[in-house]
């Protein structure tokens, strides 16, 4: 295979309700790429918390409601799934990592654990900003035997 | 799979049922049942994960939340949790901090 293929995109509202939407989108999407389990579980948590986090800082802390459009494109090597909304400015790789991991909860932080989950579930990811709107790609390499000669 | 969550508290041990797929859309629920765990000052709080299939963050949040809550001389164990969940505990410190075990173990749990 070596032409892309990019399914059909999903636009669903940027509310907490069109998470469990987009989970299936990315199983979907990991299914036909024939990716290893664990490999389809952590790009799907990525995800998930990418758009959790559009949702509850992005649009909750601004006065307009918007999309957020998903979209997978596979060729022969890669998994690739775009996220794209018109909230603020929004660059995930610009986030600290959470310092005190290995602290006991009580005495702990909790906050940044989805972005820090995210990024460092996948291959690759890459932040734009591109026609006021957020674009985050995540990449995932598929399995080795799935690769054409 | 619906997410559901199920509380009951008996000789001062709370139990937690979770089933399905646990995001940041219910996890309100999760963290609902594990204020009222703390308010029945439960010495124990033992999570059946065996069905759930799946925890984002706001999952960890709300345990992080039952641990400063409950107090932290109050264990928590985590009964059968998959290996995708253990791998999030995992890379985020919090199997430090909680007890994971494969199956119910009554005689460590209920011991005083």
């Amino acid at each position: 295979m070596d032409e892309q293929n990019a399914m059909k995109s999903l636009v669903v509202p940027g509310d907490l309700d069109a998470l469990a939407t987009i989970r299936r989108y990315v199983q979907a999407a990991a299914e036909q790429a024939s990716l290893e389990k664990q490999q389809a579980y952590r790009l799907g948590l990525a995800v998930d918390e990418l758009a959790t986090n559009i949702v509850t800082h992005g649009y909750a802390d601004s006065a307009a409601a918007g999309t957020i459009e998903v979209q997978a494109t596979i060729d022969a090597r890669t998994l690739k799934i775009t996220l794209e909304d018109t909230a603020h400015p929004f660059d995930p790789t610009q986030q600290d990592t959470p310092a005190d991991l290995d602290m006991p909860l009580d005495e702990r932080g909790i906050g940044g654990l989805g972005i820090f989950l995210a990024l460092n579930g996948i291959d690759d990811f890459t932040y734009e900003r591109v026609d006021n709107r957020n674009r985050n790609t995540l990449v995932v390499y598929r399995p080795a035997s799935e690769v054409s000669p | 799979m619906a997410f559901t969550s199920n509380l009951e508290v008996t000789n001062g041990i709370a139990r937690i049922t979770l089933v399905g797929e646990l995001d940041a859309a219910v996890a309100p629920q999760f963290r609902a049942q594990v204020e009222e765990a703390a308010r029945s000052q439960a010495r124990r709080l033992v999570i059946f994960m065996q069905d759930l299939s799946y925890m984002a963050s706001a999952g960890l949040r709300a345990l992080a939340f039952a641990k400063q809550k409950m107090g932290s001389d109050v264990d928590i164990y985590m009964i059968g949790a998959q290996e995708s969940i253990q791998e999030t505990l995992r890379m985020t410190g919090f199997h430090h901090s909680v007890i994971l075990l494969d199956s119910y173990d009554a005689a460590q749990i209920e011991a005083i």
